[in-house]
């Protein structure tokens, strides 16, 4: 199997597997309790929250609190913020969010808040005019993510963060889930507040994330319960993911540069190849995430690329997908006002570090032969001779 | 099972393409979910379908239900297949009952059906003979609807059709019957006064 769904989770390393293991038979005891079983489960459990904390550049360790997930962190960081401050119940964040950030913003407009909603323009890009309008004196909360899961497309949020501090009292959240283990962050030197993570994204399991809270960030407790997490944040901590996503954290600090060059070599030889291929989103180096392509083949159903690659082995995603009767196409290419029949024919390449030039190749030699079967069943022929005859 | 039988027909679709000198075409396209079909149609001289195929932009079970659709017609005469085509056990094999479904179905049959009324519409704007072509898929005159409905005191499309099939394969000569009835009541009520 040729795996290019990085984006929506990733194999766990065999390291981080390895320094789990213990954890899961020998030292079962609670983090919580005074034996010394209890100081072992204990002492591992800081270990990985400083190791997050240097992937994350953050100037303290206790900046890191634990969770059971990124959706879990961006929810605590919206509710735990609004919470706060009672008053102020306008929110700001963009319409390419993640649903974790995006169904709660919805949610909590039907519930007494206002939400601006910023929007993109054809390359993904935020227009941070936009922003710098939108902030009042009653903005409680802006949340943007660092890197778009479909596109890949970067937020200068360190920009961001300057502007929401220069202009409003708004706390700043990130949602960092697609970026962490990806490129290099430096938290300490950023104007952020909070900041999500999801293990299962850099090779550690599903079941745990962690949620940045800058020292003095203001933060309500959501999960209540015991003091654990310094009381901030309650539940027995799940000690084995915990272990696996700080190692996890060790791992990642590489930032493995094949990962880049191989992204390229499909994009640019897919671009080549395939007449009806084009990529969504801005395609400069450091404005995008150096392991994601998503590529749109016109007039082409993405689903159905989907389903021929996996019966040739190779799983990738699309953004385009029909539920009962509905075609539900990607919000965040819906919002770049990519064309119907552009955005329908999306599919998002998400590499790993495990990712090989054996892979790429592979699937070098198969799309092409994909896209021009569905090709001939498409009724947009004339449309698709057009775009072939280009030069 | 059903998810087999669409994987089948999905990564093997009959009849892919377009019928060269094919004498009807018919689409169909959802404002729903934008996908969109095209039927190509050859019929020879006695109204029986010797070729058809499809092209779809849609999704895996909108290409099977044309990849069924296009093999059972096969060899059938157009009344046959518009009869086939209606029936709602053509798409059994595919669940084409389960609600998500029904969509990409119906966009199916919408399709096939308009390609056999093309044809319908075009042969009988070519029948040559004196006595008016209504219903191509069955060949009933102008002159046989007439009578049934003096005859019968037909008021209704429905009551044409059960007496004398007129109507009941591909729909298309359904306004025809409908303008027959009208001019007819129009004449016997003037004729009443």
């Amino acid at each position: 199997m040729i795996y290019l769904d990085n984006n929506a989770t990733t194999r766990t390393a065999p390291e981080v597997f390895a320094a789990m293991q213990p954890y899961l038979t020998e030292y079962y005891g609670n983090p919580s309790s005074a034996h010394s079983l209890g100081r072992t489960m204990k002492l591992a459990v800081e270990r990985a929250r400083v190791q997050v904390a240097n992937l994350l550049g953050a100037t303290n360790s206790n900046e890191i609190v634990f969770t059971s997930c990124g959706s879990e962190a961006d929810n605590w960081a919206i509710r735990g913020v609004l919470e706060q401050s009672p008053h102020n119940k306008h929110i700001v964040t963009t319409l390419v969010e993640h649903e974790a950030v995006r169904n709660l913003c919805a949610k909590l407009e039907t519930q007494g808040y206002e939400v601006t909603w910023l929007g993109v323009n054809g390359r993904g890009e935020l227009d941070l005019d936009e922003l710098s309008a939108a902030l009042r004196l009653d903005t409680a909360l802006v949340s943007v993510m660092l890197a778009n899961n479909e596109t890949g497309v970067l937020f200068p949020i360190d920009a961001i963060g300057k502007i929401v501090h220069e202009n409003s009292n708004a706390v700043f959240h990130v949602d960092g889930v697609q970026a962490v283990g990806k490129i290099p962050i430096n938290l300490s030197e950023l104007d952020v507040d909070l900041f999500a993570l999801s293990g299962h994204k850099l090779h550690a399991p599903q079941g745990v994330g962690a949620l940045y809270i800058k020292n003095g960030t203001p933060l309500s407790a959501q999960m209540i319960g015991g003091s654990q997490e310094g009381g901030r944040r309650a539940g027995t901590s799940a000690v084995p993911n915990i272990v696996g996503l700080g190692i996890a954290c060790e791992l990642a600090t590489d930032f493995h540069p094949d990962v880049e060059r191989l992204r390229d070599r499909l994009e640019a030889e897919v671009l080549a190849r395939i007449p009806n291929a084009r990529v969504n989103g801005m395609k400069e180096p450091g404005k995008r995430l150096p392991n994601t392509a998503n590529i749109s083949f016109e007039y082409i159903e993405g689903e159905n690329i989907l389903r021929l690659l996996d019966e040739a082995g190779i799983c990738v995603s699309t953004g385009s997908a029909c539920h009962s009767s509905t075609h539900q196409s990607s919000p965040t290419l819906h919002a770049m006002n990519v064309p119907f029949s552009i955005a329908r024919g999306s599919i998002r390449f998400s590499l790993s570090r495990y990712t090989t030039d054996e892979e790429i190749t592979r699937i070098l030699e198969v799309l092409p032969g994909i896209i021009q079967k569905l090709g001939e069943m498409s009724p947009y022929e004339k449309e698709l001779r057009a775009l072939s005859s280009l030069p | 099972m059903y998810q087999d039988v669409i994987n089948e027909h999905f990564l093997n679709p009959r009849n892919v393409g377009e019928v060269s000198g094919a004498g009807a075409r018919g689409t169909a396209a959802s404002f729903v979910c934008g996908a969109v079909v095209r039927v190509t149609l050859k019929v020879d001289g006695d109204r029986r379908i010797v070729a058809a195929k499809f092209k779809a932009a849609g999704c895996s079970f909108l290409v099977a239900a044309n990849s069924i659709l296009t093999s059972a017609v096969l060899s059938k005469t157009t009344a046959e297949a518009a009869v086939l085509v209606q029936s709602p056990a053509v798409l059994d094999q595919l669940g084409s009952a389960l609600a998500d479904k029904q969509h990409c179905g119906s966009l199916a049959r919408e399709a096939m059906l308009n390609a056999i009324r093309n044809y319908s519409d075009a042969a009988r704007a070519e029948w040559a003979a004196d006595d008016a072509l209504i219903c191509t898929c069955f060949g009933i005159s102008e002159q046989r609807i007439e009578n049934e409905i003096l005859s019968g005191e037909l008021r209704t499309v429905a009551e044409v059709t059960q007496v004398c099939k007129a109507g009941a394969g591909c729909g298309s000569c359904y306004k025809l019957i409908e303008d027959i009835l009208d001019d007819y009541l129009r004449t016997r009520s003037y004729q009443s006064l």
